[in-house]
C-alpha cells in the first residue's frame, strides 16, 4: 500500500472483501448452535478501551459520558487505559501491539488528527488489519481570535496576513484544523504561520496571552469561553452552532470554494479487524447496544457534564468514518511537505 | 479588570474560608503524604478524588484541592530533606541543602526550616497575588516563548554554579542529562529521536522513573554500604528529639525572611506563566540565591539560604498557577486544569466575571490557600520532630523499603511496566555518577529543564520562520539575558574582590 496515496480506514476493495467474508462468516456463525450460545454469554467481563490521550481531557471525559451508559444496554462497564504520547501514536501502536482480537479491547481516538499522523509518518502496523466502527461526534474546527485582539472578523485577519505572516496557533501541526488555517490561507493569499502549542489548553494560552495572531482548534473548546475567544470562521459546510458562536461564517459560504468538512473532533471507536472477523456476532452486539446508547436520554444527561455541545453528538457507522478519515487523509496528503518540515 | 473591594470584605471571606477547616485539615495531611510519594502528585490525587470533590458543592470541592495542592508541594520536600529523595520535581533542588543537614543530625532542624519556608513563602504569595490580581495575571502577556527561554536558562546556568567545584565532570553531567532530555518526539514535526524503539519514549524520559532512579535508588544503593544515614558527627549531633530543634530551625529561617521574601515572589511570578512550574521556579531560585548569596561556598554542605530558596519559591508558584486560571481562563499548571473541570462541571465560567458574579469563588481559592498556610502552622510544624526519627533507622531495613516504594511511584503515573524498569537503568546511573563524583542534580535539571527550554526554543524559531536572532527580538527578553550575564559574572567577580581583599590583608 502506498500510504502516501491511500489512507483508506475499511473502504478499500480489498476490506470490501474482507468485510463481506465477514459478514458470510456473521451469517454462517449465527446459524451454528454454539456460536449462538456463544455470542450469549458475551460480555462476561469488563472490556477494556485503550485511549490514546491523557487521563481528565476531552477524550476520557466523552468515554466516561458514553460508556457510563453503554454499560447498562452491553451489561458490561469499561475500563479505560490511557496511553498518550507523540500524537496519538504510542495508544494506537500499544493497542495494535497488545491488544486480544476477542472483542474485549477497543480503542477509543480522535480521528482527524490521529489519522493524519499517519499520513506523516506510517505506524508500524497494518492500517487495514484497523477499523474505525462508530464515530460519535463531529467538532468542526475554526479560526478564533482573543477578545483583545483587533481581528473583528476574517476579512480583517486575511487583509492582514496578506500584509505580513500571521502566526496561528494549532494544537499540532498534523491537524484538521490546521489543514483548515493552510487551506484558507493558500485560497486568500494570506500567510499563515502554523505554531504547534501541544493540546488545546496551551493554544488557547497562547492566543489569550496575545503571543499568537490567531488560533485553529476544534470549536467545542471555544464556544464555551465566548468572553475570552471569538470564532472567526468555521471549516464545516454549516455552522452547527450559530448562537454561540455569534453567526461565524463557514469557508465554504465566505470563501465560495467547495472545500471538504475539517470536521475536528472526531472520536471514534475502532477495533482490529480480526476482532470482527472472528467475533461477528459480539461485533454485532457492540454496535447494536452503542446506536441504542444515542437514543438514551440519560446519555444527553451525562453528556451535558462534558459542557461540550450537544449539537456535535451523533452516531455515524463505520461506512461514514471510513469517508471521513478518506476525505482528511486526501488533504493531509496535500499538505504533508508543510506538515513534515520539508517545506515552510 | 477593576476589583473594588474593601478590608471588611476580605475578613468576612477569610472568616467565610475558615469555617472549611473541616475539609481543610484532611487535605492537608493527605496532600503531605501524596506529596511525599514520588509519583503521587496532587493533580493526579485530584483526578482519583473527582467523584468525591464534584459531589461537594463547588466552593468545598475547590477549598479542599486547593489545601492538597498547597501541603503536597511541601510534604515533597520531606523526603528530599530526609532520605534524598524528592517526593517531585519541583522539589528536586531542596536536597542540595536539605539532605546534608540530615547527614549532620539537623534533619529535624531542616524540615522545621524548610516548612517555616514553605508556610511563610506560600502565605505571603497568596496575600500578594490576592492584592494584585489584575497586575499579576499580566504577566502571561508579556512572558512568552522568547522570554522563556532567558528564563530557562537561568535554571540551566545552575549546572554550571553545581559544577564549579569541578569544572569538567558538573559540565559533563549537566550535558549527558540535557542529551537524556531531548529522548522523545520534538515539538514540531513529532519525529522520535533517541527512543531506541522504545515506544514508551515517545512522550520524553518520563519525569518521575528519572527523579526516582537518579535520587532514591542511587541513594538506596549508597546507603546500604553504611549502616546509617547519619554521618558520626551526625549521630552525636542528633541526641534525643526534642522541641528545640523545631524551634531553632523555625527561629533560623525567621531570620531569613527577606530571603524567603524574594525566592517565594520568584515563584510567583514563575507560576502566573502557564505551562512554567516548581521545578523551574526552585531551581531558578536555587540560582540566583547563591548567586548573590554573601557565601556561596557553603552551598551543597547544608546552607540554610540553599534550602530556603527552592522551598520557598515552590511554594510560590501554588498561589501563582491560580491567577491566570481564575483571571484569564488559563489555568497555569496541571492541578489548576483539573480545577477547571471540577467548576466547569458546576456550571462556574472562569474569566473576569467571576469576581463580580462569584467573589466567593474568585477570591476563595487564593483565601483557601492563605487559611491552609495558616493551619499548616499549627498542625505540620510540630510533626517536624516525629518525622526526623526516621533518619535513625538502620539503612538496612531503609534501602529496601524506599527501593520499593518508589519503584511503585515510577509505575504509578503511566502505569507502564518500562518505567519501573526505567527507574532502576537511571538508580544505576545514579549510583555510577555518585561513586565517580559526577553529580546527579546536574544530570537532573538537564532532564527536568532541557525539553523545557526546547519547547520554547523551537516555538520561537518557528514563529520567527529560522531565524535565530528572534531571541534577541523582545525588550523584556534582552533584559532579561543582560540579567543572566549578570548573574553568571557576579560569582567570579565576587571571587576577585574576595581574593583580591585577601592579598591585600596583612594579616590574612
Amino acid at each position: 500500500m502506498d500510504f502516501d496515496d491511500k489512507i483508506d480506514l475499511g473502504m478499500s476493495r480489498r476490506d470490501i472483501l474482507k468485510g463481506s467474508m465477514a459478514v458470510a462468516g456473521a451469517v454462517a456463525a449465527s446459524t451454528m448452535p454454539f456460536s449462538k450460545a456463544f455470542a450469549a454469554g458475551y460480555p462476561d467481563h469488563n472490556l477494556k478501551s485503550y485511549i490514546p490521550t491523557r487521563e481528565g481531557g476531552g477524550a476520557d471525559r466523552l468515554h466516561r459520558a458514553i460508556t457510563g451508559v453503554w454499560k447498562n444496554h452491553l451489561g458490561a462497564a469499561f475500563e479505560p487505559s490511557f496511553f498518550p504520547g507523540a500524537a496519538g501514536r504510542v495508544g494506537y501502536e500499544k493497542y495494535m501491539g497488545l491488544a486480544k482480537d476477542d472483542m474485549y479491547e477497543l480503542l477509543f481516538g480522535n480521528m482527524g488528527p490521529e489519522v493524519l499522523n499517519w499520513v506523516v509518518k506510517k505506524p508500524t502496523f497494518d492500517l487495514n488489519t484497523f477499523q474505525y466502527f462508530a464515530q460519535v461526534d463531529s467538532d468542526p474546527g475554526i479560526i478564533f481570535v482573543s477578545r483583545r485582539s483587533k481581528f473583528k472578523t476574517i476579512d480583517d485577519l486575511i487583509a492582514e496576513g496578506k500584509k505580513r505572516t500571521l502566526n496561528v496557533g494549532v494544537s499540532r501541526l498534523a491537524h484538521p484544523a490546521t489543514l483548515g488555517a493552510l487551506a484558507l490561507g493558500r485560497h486568500t493569499g494570506a500567510k499563515f504561520n502554523p505554531i504547534p502549542l501541544s493540546g488545546g489548553k496551551n493554544t488557547r494560552a497562547g492566543v489569550a496571552t496575545g503571543e499568537m495572531d490567531c488560533g485553529a482548534l476544534p470549536s467545542g473548546g471555544i464556544v464555551n469561553r465566548k468572553k475570552g475567544f471569538k470564532v472567526l470562521l468555521m471549516f464545516s459546510h454549516k455552522n452547527p452552532l450559530p448562537g454561540r458562536s455569534e453567526n461565524a461564517p463557514t469557508m465554504n459560504d465566505h470563501f465560495k470554494t467547495s472545500m471538504p468538512s475539517l470536521i475536528a473532533g472526531s472520536r471514534a471507536f475502532g477495533v482490529k479487524k480480526s476482532a470482527i472477523a472472528k467475533h461477528p456476532e459480539r461485533f454485532a452486539k457492540i454496535e447494536k447496544t452503542l446506536k441504542e446508547v444515542f437514543k438514551d436520554p440519560a446519555f444527553k444527561k451525562a453528556y451535558a457534564k462534558t459542557k461540550s455541545p450537544w449539537e456535535f453528538v451523533g452516531y455515524r457507522d463505520a461506512a461514514q468514518a471510513a469517508e471521513y478519515t478518506k476525505n482528511i487523509a486526501k488533504i493531509g496528503a496535500e499538505f504533508k511537505d508543510l506538515l513534515t518540515g520539508k517545506k515552510t | 479588570m477593576e476589583l473594588d473591594y474593601d478590608l471588611a470584605f476580605y475578613v468576612e471571606m477569610f472568616a467565610r474560608t475558615f469555617s472549611f477547616w473541616w475539609v481543610i485539615l484532611p487535605a492537608i495531611f493527605l496532600g503531605l503524604i501524596v506529596g511525599a510519594i514520588p509519583g503521587f502528585s496532587a493533580a493526579n490525587t485530584i483526578i482519583i478524588l473527582l467523584p468525591l470533590t464534584l459531589a461537594m458543592d463547588p466552593e468545598t470541592g475547590l477549598t479542599f484541592m486547593v489545601a492538597l495542592y498547597a501541603s503536597s508541594r511541601m510534604g515533597a520536600g520531606i523526603p528530599a530533606i530526609l532520605v534524598n529523595i524528592p517526593g517531585t520535581a519541583g522539589a528536586a533542588a531542596t536536597p542540595l541543602d536539605g539532605y546534608p543537614m540530615t547527614k549532620q543530625g539537623r534533619g529535624q532542624q531542616a524540615l522545621a526550616m524548610s516548612f517555616v519556608a514553605s508556610i511563610a513563602g506560600g502565605l505571603l504569595t497568596t496575600v500578594v497575588a490576592l492584592i494584585s490580581l489584575p497586575w499579576l495575571a499580566q504577566i502571561a502577556f508579556y512572558l512568552h516563548s522568547v522570554e522563556m527561554i532567558v528564563i530557562m536558562f537561568f535554571g540551566i546556568s545552575l549546572i554550571a554554579t553545581i559544577a564549579a567545584k569541578d569544572t569538567l565532570k558538573g559540565l559533563i553531567a549537566g550535558f549527558f542529562g540535557l542529551m537524556i532530555g531531548f529522548i522523545g518526539t520534538d515539538v514540531v514535526y513529532e519525529t522520535p529521536r533517541g527512543t531506541f524503539g522504545f515506544l514508551e519514549l515517545y512522550d520524553k524520559v518520563p519525569l518521575i522513573p528519572a527523579l526516582v532512579g537518579l535520587f532514591a535508588i542511587s541513594e538506596a544503593f549508597a546507603i546500604i554500604e553504611n549502616q546509617s544515614i547519619l554521618t558520626e558527627r551526625g549521630k552525636a549531633a542528633m541526641g534525643k528529639p526534642g522541641w528545640a530543634a523545631t524551634f531553632e530551625g523555625a527561629r533560623i529561617a525567621a531570620s531569613k525572611w527577606w530571603h524567603i521574601t524574594w525566592n517565594s515572589i520568584i515563584g510567583l511570578v514563575i507560576g502566573v506563566v502557564p505551562g512554567a512550574g516548581a521545578a523551574i521556579a526552585s531551581f531558578v531560585a536555587y540560582q540566583q540565591s547563591k548567586t548573590y548569596s554573601k557565601t556561596p561556598e557553603l552551598y551543597g554542605t547544608g546552607h540554610v539560604e540553599g534550602l530556603i530558596a527552592p522551598e520557598s519559591a515552590n511554594n510560590g508558584v501554588t498561589s501563582g498557577t491560580l491567577v491566570p486560571l481564575l483571571v484569564i481562563g488559563i489555568p497555569g499548571g496541571a492541578t489548576a486544569a483539573i480545577m477547571l473541570v471540577v467548576l466547569q462541571f458546576h456550571g462556574v465560567t472562569v474569566g473576569p466575571d467571576l469576581f463580580l458574579t462569584s467573589p466567593e469563588l474568585a477570591f476563595g481559592p487564593f483565601t483557601a490557600m492563605a487559611v491552609t498556610y495558616a493551619i499548616m502552622v499549627f498542625s505540620v510544624l510540630p510533626l517536624a520532630r516525629y518525622m526526623s526519627n526516621i533518619t535513625v533507622v538502620s539503612t538496612i531495613y531503609m534501602a529496601p523499603i524506599i527501593i520499593s516504594f518508589t519503584l511503585v511511584g515510577s509505575f504509578v503515573p503511566r502505569a507502564y511496566l518500562f518505567d519501573m524498569n526505567l527507574a532502576l537503568v537511571f538508580g544505576v546511573i545514579g549510583y555510577v555518577a555518585r561513586k565517580t563524583g559526577y553529580h546527579v542534580a546536574a544530570i537532573l535539571i538537564g532532564v527536568i529543564l532541557g525539553p523545557l527550554m526546547e519547547t520554547y526554543f523551537l516555538r520561537a524559531m518557528k514563529m520567527s520562520q529560522g531565524d535565530i536572532m528572534v531571541i534577541f527580538s523582545s525588550s523584556i527578553g534582552n533584559t532579561l539575558w543582560v540579567l543572566l550575564v549578570i548573574s553568571m559574572a557576579l560569582p567570579y567577580f565576587m571571587d576577585y574582590r574576595r581574593n583580591k581583599a585577601a592579598l591585600n590583608d596583612p594579616y590574612g
